[in-house]
Parts: C-alpha cells; structure tokens; sequence
C-alpha cells in the first residue's frame, strides 16, 4: 500500500469518529426539534419516524401548532420572565460585590488574604442542597417572596464562582496600571473604578454570561421556593409541569417546542461567545 | 502620606471591599447550614403551628439505623427438611417476621446469601439508604463514563483538522441545554413504546420488542438517568480536558517520535501524566457535582427512586419534616466532604498554587 493511500484511509477514519461524535452530541436536540413539529398523531405514530411525516401517506408534514400552543401559553410566557429577571438580577449583584471582593483579592495587600481565598475557592464547591432547610428558615423569618429568593440564594454558586474568576483576572493585570494612577494622586478605589473595571470589561462579560446560564438553569431552589407562589415560576419548572389541553398525557409535542425555544437563544449566545466562555470555564475549574 | 500609611490604607480598603460579599456568603451559606446542624436535633416539622422540641440524635437514627438478621429456613413439617419452593429455591422465612418491630419497625433493603444461609439486611428508613446507595452507583457510572468519553472527544478535537473551530461550537450544544430541559428530552427518546427514539431504534437493531420501559423498570432505571448525565456533561468534561492537553509542548511529542516512541506509548507515557492535574481537578468537580444530582432524578424518576438531594427536597416539601430532612442535609454534607477529601489526598491535587 502506497503511503498516500494509507493517509488517506486514516482521515477518513478520522472524519468518521468525529461524525460519530457530532452526531452524539446534536442527535438528542434534532430528536427534540422533529418531534416539535409533529402534530399528536404523528407523534403516536410507531414507530417513530426521523422527520414529520403524514400518518396516512407517508410524506413531509410539518405542523407549527406546538409552538403556538407554548407562544399562548401564560404559564410558560411568565417563566420566560420571571426567569429573566432573576437570572438578570442575580447575575448584577455577582458582578457588583463579586468584582469588588475580587480586586481587593486580586490586587491590594492586607492580612487575611490567603485565607479570604480558601474560604471563596471551597464555597466554589458548597453543595447547595445542604443548606436547603436552612435557606427556607431564612426566607421565611425576612418574608421575602418568591423572586427575591432566587435572586438572593442564587449568588451562593455565582458569588464565589465570579469572585474565583475575576479575582484571576484582576491578579494577571500589571501593578504598574494601579503605581501610576497613585502617583497621579488617585485613591486605590477611584483606580479601580476608571481604570482597572474598565479593563476587566471582557472578563466580567464572560463570568456574566456564565453566571446568568447557572442562575437559568437552576431548579432545585426554584421548586421548592415557588411551591406555593405559582406566579413567580421560572422556566425550568415551568417546562417541568407543562400541561397540555390533553390531561389524559403530557404533551410531548409542546413541551419538545418548549424546549427547543429556551434552548436556542443560550445556544445562540453561547456561540457568539464561544472562545471567551471556554477560558471562563476553564479558568473557573482548572484554577479552581 | 508615608508608606505605612498607605499600606494601611490599602488594608483597610481591602476589608470595606470584602464586606458585602462576605456578608452574602454569611447570610446564605454559613447562617443556613448552622440553622440545619441546629434543625437536625429537633423534630421541627414544616409549615405548621406546632412547637419543636429538641431530640437529640432520633433524626440521625431514623435514617442511618440498619440491621442484618438471618433467615431461618422453612422446615416443612412432614419430611422434617427444608421445604423447596415451586422456582426449585430452598424457601426462608419472609423478612418481615424476622425483622425487630419495637421500637421502631425495621423494613427491609435487601437479602443475600452467604453459603447457604440466607440474610437480610433490615433499616428504619430504607428509601433513604437506597437513595444514597442510588447516588454512588450513579456518581460512579456517570463519572467514569464522562471521563472516558471526554478524554476520547479532547483527545480527538485537539488534532490539526478543518472545522476545528466549529467542532468546538457543536461541543457546548449539550452543555447550553438547561438540565431540566434535557432530561425532558431524553423522557420523550425513552418513551416506554416505538413512538420513543430508544425503543423504535432497538426493534429495528432486532432488541427486544418495543416495548422497553426504561423509566419504571428497576434495573434500567440508573442506566437511564446515567445515560441521560453522560450526554450532557461529557462536553464539559472534554473542555477542561483540551485545555489541559494544550499545555503540553508540542516539542515533547517530536522527541518522542525521534525516539521512535509510537502514539499508543506516547500516550501513556507524555499525555496521561502530563494531564494528571487538569483531570484529576475535572474529576473532583464533577464528582462533586454529580453526587448532589437532583434535577434528572426529580424529573425523570420523581417519587420512583430517589438521590439524596431529591431525598430530600421530598422529605422538606412533600413529608414537611424539616427535623428529618435537615439530618438529611447533614449527611450529604458529610458524604460529600469525605468524598472531595480522600479524592483530594487519592489524587494529590495541588492546593498551594
């Protein structure tokens, strides 16, 4: 066998476990987009079939019913933004005192410095559902609602996250920036506001956006704070108990449309921001 | 201004910037987890008038007491032997009336054999046991499989190859998936008749009829949910992965292949200890992470079977014992801690960098 012929082979071998391996990974979200187009006849058609396809003749038959029947549905449509404001909210306040510890981590000398670390790198790894009796306790005695509860109990994993990640960031700037300001008779504080922050733009939008997909994602403190207020649902619970006109089963078909629709604008974002939330990720795990 | 004045100044800037943090993490982490040491003393219940009275460690019994009693065979009475039953089994006595009822009723988890006698293992609350047993079998399975298959997908993604750039897009599709939302999905493929992905695909493949119910059959239940984690953190698995394999000095690699060394021994001898530190922090994480897994349990097998997280969300919301489900907390707190810490020393992960 010529070499050429052998490399050949061997790309060809390549491209085909990487198709096996993009196939993995996107096949369970076209599984979910085909579904969300059948109507429910089709989706109780067996056996399944991998596009919409009539019932009767077997042709192409896409229907769009699901996603309006999720588009008017008011359950969902507030989970949309409820979810919204809470991720939004929790996200805002990460960033605010997260950045703050951050520099004062990252750039100032004082004693306690090492142990103010270890303390916000364990918290990194604080599992949340330990403190669950003791988060409702404390909700209950300050009789905060529902969404004020998410958005406070959420900085206990984007706190300590956007802290870890930026304080790496605030470390890696040169000390000469912070000299030259205090020459220029700038107090430690006005250096960080003007100029240190705005250096820090790109990170901050990174551990933002990272911060706001953990705060969208989570569940378990959104079911049990909104067990009782049903209006302050977020998405994922919402998607959870999504009820459709038939109450003899779950609607699949819409909850798949649900699901595409929350999934694509994160997917989208993450896309856009592909590079800068790989070095977030890793910086927050690797480092941390 | 002198210098000690302004070192002073700058400490003292310090703490004023540290405070609301700190603050924060006190109010919803440190406080809390106090208010459940303290809870898991008292049979507190949840959203009731009713007074908590302190009693000591009777949570911690409910939940960790556990037995092992043997079962005596059943004699049958007219050739005086053991009596076989109509699978060809020897038959013992059932486990229920063997088991202690006072003070409290034991149920039982499981029986084994050992030689031929028979035993059975015997606890006050045996849903949660099972559910701690359920979480380790899934942390183990689900970690190890990432693993694997992350290595595999880095290890492949960081050759030179067009479309590099877009097969690390395609990467984070299943880790942009809202968890929830995934295992949903997942609950549709795993439909219990051929409208499911799973059991169309397996009838055609000639397995089994169609009519799997991989959700509500015990032994396919932790495969499920198992499958359904793998696919959706294995992704992140491989990203720390790459980013560890792009330390390693490509110059390494060319002395090796100067030597004569092939790609298998390569591997194992440049890659895999060269990537020791980048995998084994991927590993605590994500072990960590999977052993408080609650959302796919809670979605997909709810009230079926149980983790220790969905343990306990039941026990606080569902059973409202909040006395209970504290000491529940507690455990898991324990479990998890002695699990990042042997991993730590097993691993000898780095802390002082």
């Amino acid at each position: 066998m010529s070499r050429e012929s052998a490399d050949l082979i061997k790309k060809t071998l390549f491209y085909l476990v990487l198709l096996v391996i993009v196939f993995y990974l996107l096949f369970p979200f076209y599984w979910a987009v085909n579904s969300s187009l059948k109507t429910e006849p089709q989706l109780s058609m067996t056996p399944a079939t991998f596009v919409p396809r009539d019932p009767e003749t077997g042709n192409l038959d896409f229907h769009f019913g699901n996603y309006k029947q999720v588009f008017s549905d008011a359950q969902f449509m507030r989970g949309l933004v409820n979810s919204t404001i809470v991720a939004t909210c929790t996200t805002f306040l990460a960033l605010l005192a997260g950045s703050f510890a951050a520099f004062a981590l990252g750039k100032l000398r004082f004693k306690g410095k090492q142990p103010s670390l270890y303390i916000i790198l364990a918290m990194t790894m604080f599992p949340q559902v330990t403190v669950l009796t003791g988060l409702y306790a404390v909700i209950n005695t300050l009789n905060m609602g529902a969404r004020l509860s998410m958005i406070i109990t959420y900085l206990l994993f984007t706190l300590p996250f956007t802290t870890w990640v930026l304080t790496s960031f605030f470390s890696e700037l040169p000390i000469e920036i912070m000299q030259s300001a205090q020459v220029d008779g700038a107090t430690p504080f006005q250096t960080f506001r003007m100029i240190l922050l705005p250096l820090t733009a790109p990170a901050l939008v990174t551990t933002g956006l990272l911060s706001f997909i953990q705060a969208w994602n989570e569940y378990l403190f959104a079911l049990t704070f909104t067990a009782i207020d049903v209006k302050a649902r977020t998405v994922p619970v919402a998607i959870q108990l999504f009820s459709g006109e038939f109450a003899r089963q779950e609607p699949f078909g819409a909850i798949m449309a649900a699901a595409v629709i929350v999934t694509i604008p994160i997917v989208v974002l993450v896309l856009v921001f592909q590079k800068k939330i790989v070095a977030g990720l890793t910086a927050g795990a690797v480092k941390g | 201004m002198s210098s000690g004045n302004l070192a002073r100044e700058e400490q003292k800037l310090a703490y004023k910037l540290l405070i609301p943090a700190f603050l924060i993490l006190i109010t919803i982490a440190v406080y809390p987890l106090g208010q459940v040491f303290y809870t898991s003393f008292t049979d507190k219940t949840f959203a009731t008038g009713r007074e908590a009275s302190f009693i000591g460690l009777e949570n911690y019994k409910t939940l960790l007491s556990v037995t092992i009693k043997e079962l005596p065979p059943v004699v049958d009475e007219n050739t005086g032997e053991q009596k076989i039953g109509e699978d060809g089994q020897p038959v013992f006595e059932r486990p229920i009336r063997v088991l202690p009822r006072r003070p409290e009723l034991y149920r039982p988890v499981f029986e084994f054999s050992f030689f031929s006698n028979r035993f059975v293992v015997g606890a006050i609350n045996p849903d949660f046991l099972t559910a701690v047993w359920n979480t380790i079998i899934f942390t183990v399975f689900s970690v190890f499989f990432e693993t694997l298959i992350g290595l595999g997908i880095a290890l492949v993604v960081n050759s030179e190859f067009k479309g590099r750039g877009a097969m690390r897009a395609v990467m984070l599709v299943p880790w942009a998936v809202i968890t929830v939302v995934s295992a949903r999905m997942w609950e549709w493929m795993f439909e219990p008749t051929r409208t499911g992905f799973f059991n169309m695909i397996f009838e055609r493949m000639g397995v089994g009829d169609g009519n799997f119910s991989f959700l509500t059959t015990t032994e396919l239940q932790l495969p499920s949910l198992i499958a359904v984690d793998v696919w959706k953190t294995t992704p992140f698995m491989a990203l720390l992965i790459l980013a560890g394999l792009q330390l390693i000095p490509n110059e390494l690699y060319e002395a090796a292949r100067v030597d004569g060394a092939n790609k298998v021994k390569q591997f194992f001898s440049i890659t895999l200890p060269l990537l020791k530190p980048s995998l084994a922090v991927a590993l605590v994480f994500r072990t960590l992470d999977a052993l408080r897994v609650f959302d796919i349990f809670q979605v997909l097998l709810s009230q079926k079977r149980y983790s220790m997280a969905s343990y306990n969300y039941f026990q606080l919301i569902q059973a409202r014992k909040m006395g209970l489900a504290s000491a529940v907390g507690v455990i898991i707190f324990i479990v998890i801690f002695i699990f990042a810490v042997t991993y730590i020393k097993m691993l000898g992960v780095d802390t002082d960098e």
